[in-house]
């Protein structure tokens, strides 16, 4: 039997879990809301380089140790950092949680010395170097820069080789110490889990977390209609990017706006597929819905053969212009909620999936749905609520960003 | 083969039945199953021995456009109709060609799988093959090709395969632009009658799933699928050594390769053992001595491949031109030091590492249909998750490392891809 716990220490942590007695295993992660939007420019690519320094040691172990310590409880595990958000997570067999606590606890507590500090920037540094060689990341970074200009939601969450190069440890310190406060985390777990326990150990592992008045900054983002083509002679394909207002990841209309994005752009059997990749046209196209905290958008994308860029940017352009103009079928709607339940049922069979899961909705809208509770959501959506959205984000404005070799 | 038991003694759980099931069909198709308790989801993973290893000499990438157009139109149901149908029933799915086999992964809840196999039985033995979907799957095919130009860590994997394999088993699945653009419909309508046979074909369902019921359905829509059995190309004899390509990229690409024993000889645990501590996770020496120690790479790797004749470690870097030598320099140190030996305490890390997959593989079902796939190609029958643990479980310190000391690494295969050509450390 599934249940649901929760309890919020005084500092502020929450701790939530989803407690499955069946599982073999347990997931646990550690969700800041923050990241690159939340970063001066000036500190362009210090939430992600954060993230690679929490590894790095705290007051009681050396990176080695971290790393070794993961390694000898057999864990996955990982980090990840995004525009709003920074996770720290390992997925562990049962017994091995009070470890993977005891080290992710200690490790939201990091030493960040200078000479891991200076070690970790040349890591960095090739990991910029290594996005710079992959076009889809180029033209993503691009257009997030194009339709978010002005707001620091079209910063980069890698940073540039100049902003990292620049970046000195101080400025992280600064940085950490004024948006890793406990009210600014979740800390979830899916899976077999003794909740008293974990929530004995947490207690002692955090209590001497002192808490942090942190509010984000919720400017509204102005989107322009923009238009911007990068050339790059080495490259054989031209790739193109569309972007355009969407709900946001608090909005009513969140679930319908993924059914719609599915219908659009799926990467199989959607009005996309249909109009450019099965005939050949684009190697890729898809359309999807980025909802993110209190703004979001749409967000469509095709690869093809530079030849062809003006073709696929008119077919592309067309369909969604067909969609907001006469909306969708019954029938494509029922397809899609089908296909996306049914993805919902895989993930959450998964501790790793319905970890996931459970901290994204807890840190951008502070409640907790059971998986049914989350299908039937789902299942709720119908084609009136598909109207609703393309009439309240009839797709405008447009930004346009494409790259290729002329 | 009957039912097997297995008690989670790691997770304190009582008892937790594992049920796998084999049945061979007259015409050479095996069914494996393994039922899983607490799931709603099965997972299928079809694997028909028709890879880019049958494809013609004169014809390199059939299989790769044969896996696409496949999958426009099958028995009564056009393109279209055959995609609205499984997204109706809402199968996540995927079709690739690989170099031994086409393998078909669907994804769905364990009720729909009754009318999600006899899909599968028209894909393979009556794909309409439609003269309109052929220039399409083609074209995509060719397009293929240059994305992988614009993608050099992919471009290196697939240079490193046909430089350290003999062929078929080092070619490019992808296949070659002249080949391709010369390929017809009807001769690839010719290859097909000849390729997709029964013979040696995998089919595995792991899930929300019942053996005496997917048996019926297989018998019922696979029993009167025909063999024409044909056999594979000619080896030809891989170019080995060194080969740069000279590339203006951010990053040189590195790829290693070094001959390995195969997955069904008994040593191979050894060397699973051994590349887990070279490269298992985040405290292993390439992560370790390379990253954490010199910050020379963002991504450093190694792994183990195996197909039925041949076996390979494989490594990887990628790092800027000015750090690429001394990359290469450290990393061969690491391959050389593993013929010392590893530390006990290294031996238990990598092996509960790979236990806590395992045992972790045992919550998917789609981890689970591969994983039947892969033992029977390799040994000829599925391995319950117990006989893995225990075999995990009985590698010793010695024998890893007498294997270590007597079976050095070498010679290397080295591709690399960037500005200037590297050195290989004598």
């Amino acid at each position: 039997m599934i249940s649901f716990k929760h309890v919020t220490l005084p500092n502020g942590l929450d701790v939530i879990a989803e407690v499955n007695p069946q599982a073999q295993s347990t997931a646990l992660g550690f969700m800041v809301k923050t990241g690159a939007r939340d970063e001066a420019p000036e500190v362009a690519g210090v939430s992600h380089f954060l993230e690679h320094m929490m590894f790095k040691g705290t007051a009681r172990r050396s990176a080695a140790d971290v790393n070794r310590e993961f390694d000898a409880m057999g864990a996955s595990n990982n980090a990840f950092t995004s525009n709003e958000v920074t996770c720290y997570w390992a997925h562990v067999l049962p017994e091995f949680m009070p470890q993977a606590l005891d080290l992710l606890a200690d490790m939201m507590r990091p030493a960040l010395r200078t000479e891991d500090f200076d070690m970790e920037k040349k890591v960095i540094l090739e990991e910029i170097a290594l996005y710079l060689d992959r076009p889809t990341h180029v033209l993503f970074e691009a257009i997030m820069g194009d339709y978010f200009a002005g707001h620091t939601l079209g910063q980069s969450v890698l940073g540039s080789r100049e902003s990292i190069a620049a970046l000195a440890q101080p400025q992280m310190r600064k940085y950490f110490d004024s948006h890793y406060g406990p009210g600014n985390m979740v800390l979830a777990v899916a899976g077999k889990v003794d909740f008293d326990q974990l929530a004995d150990l947490v207690q002692a592992a955090a209590a001497s977390w002192q808490h942090l008045d942190i509010r984000r900054d919720y400017t509204v983002p102005q989107p322009q209609p923009r238009r911007r083509h990068i050339v790059d002679g080495k490259l054989k394909r031209h790739y193109m990017a569309v972007m355009c207002p969407g709900p946001s990841a608090q909005d009513k209309h969140r679930h319908a706006s993924h059914v719609l994005a599915d219908v659009i752009g799926d990467h199989e059997g959607s009005r996309l597929y249909w109009a450019l990749v099965e005939p050949g046209l684009a190697d890729e196209a898809d359309f999807s819905f980025y909802p993110l905290d209190r703004t979001g958008s749409f967000f469509a994308y095709a690869s093809c053969d530079p030849a062809r860029r003006d073709q696929v940017e008119d077919v592309l352009l067309a369909e969604i212009k067909k969609v907001i103009q006469n909306g969708v079928t019954e029938a494509e709607v029922v397809r899609s909620k089908t296909k996306i339940e049914t993805a919902g049922v895989l993930h959450g069979e998964l501790p790793l999936g319905r970890m996931r899961s459970i901290c994204a909705r807890w840190t951008y809208n502070h409640e907790y749905r059971p998986l049914e509770a989350e299908l039937a959501e789902l299942e709720a959506v119908s084609g009136a609520n598909i109207q609703e959205v393309l009439r309240e984000y009839p797709c405008s404005p447009v930004t346009i960003t494409t790259l290729g070799p002329e | 083969m009957g039912a097997t038991q297995r008690k989670t003694e790691t997770t304190g759980h009582p008892v937790t039945a594992q049920h796998q099931h084999i049945h061979r069909l007259a015409n050479g198709l095996t069914l494996l199953t393994e039922k899983m308790p607490n799931v709603r989801s099965a997972s299928m993973s079809f694997m028909i021995p028709a890879g880019a290893a049958l494809d013609p000499a004169t014809a390199l990438g059939s299989a790769n456009v044969l896996s696409d157009w496949i999958l426009r139109g099958a028995g009564a149901r056009n393109s279209r109709e055959l995609s609205d149908y499984l997204d109706g029933l809402g199968v996540q799915r995927g079709a690739g060609a690989e170099t031994i086999f086409i393998r078909f992964g669907a994804s769905m809840l364990g009720r729909n799988l009754a009318a999600v196999l006899p899909v599968y039985a028209d894909i393979v033995q009556r794909p309409q093959l439609p003269e309109t979907g052929f220039g399409p799957a083609r074209d995509l095919a060719m397009q293929q090709l240059d994305a992988i130009e614009d993608e050099p860590a992919q471009k290196l994997s697939i240079l490193l395969k046909s430089q350290h394999f003999p062929d078929p088993l080092g070619r490019p699945t992808v296949g070659l632009r002249e080949h391709l653009q010369a390929l017809t419909a009807d001769q690839l309508r010719a290859d097909f009658q000849t390729r997709f046979t029964p013979q040696g074909a995998i089919l595995t369902v792991a899930g929300d799933c019942d053996f005496a019921q997917v048996t019926d359905l297989v018998e019922k829509h696979f029993g009167g699928w025909h063999n024409t059995p044909r056999h594979p190309t000619a080896e030809k004899p891989a170019p080995r050594g060194a080969l740069h390509i000279t590339q203006q990229t951010n990053q040189v690409q590195i790829g290693l390769a070094m001959d390995s024993v195969p997955e069904s000889e008994a040593q191979s645990i050894l060397v699973k053992m051994a590349v887990g501590v070279l490269s298992g996770g985040m405290g292993a020496r390439l992560f370790s001595e390379i990253r954490e120690k010199q910050g020379l790479c963002y991504s450093v790797h190694a792994g183990y491949q195996s197909s039925k004749e041949q076996a390979a470690i494989l490594g990887y870097a990628g790092t800027g031109p000015d750090r690429a030598q001394r990359t290469l320099d450290s990393f061969m140190v690491e391959i050389q030091r593993l013929s010392k030996g590893v530390t006990s305490e290294e031996l238990e890390r990598a092996r509960i590492g790979m236990k806590s997959r395992t045992i972790m593989q045992g919550e998917s079902p789609a981890a689970r249909a591969g994983a039947l796939a892969h033992d029977f190609y390799h040994y000829g029958r599925p391995r319950t998750l117990d006989e893995l643990r225990s075999c995990i479980e009985s590698v010793k310190l010695a024998d890893v490392n007498a294997y270590l000391a007597a079976n050095p690494f070498g010679p290397i295969t080295l591709v690399t891809i960037g500005p200037n050509a590297l050195t290989l450390p004598a």
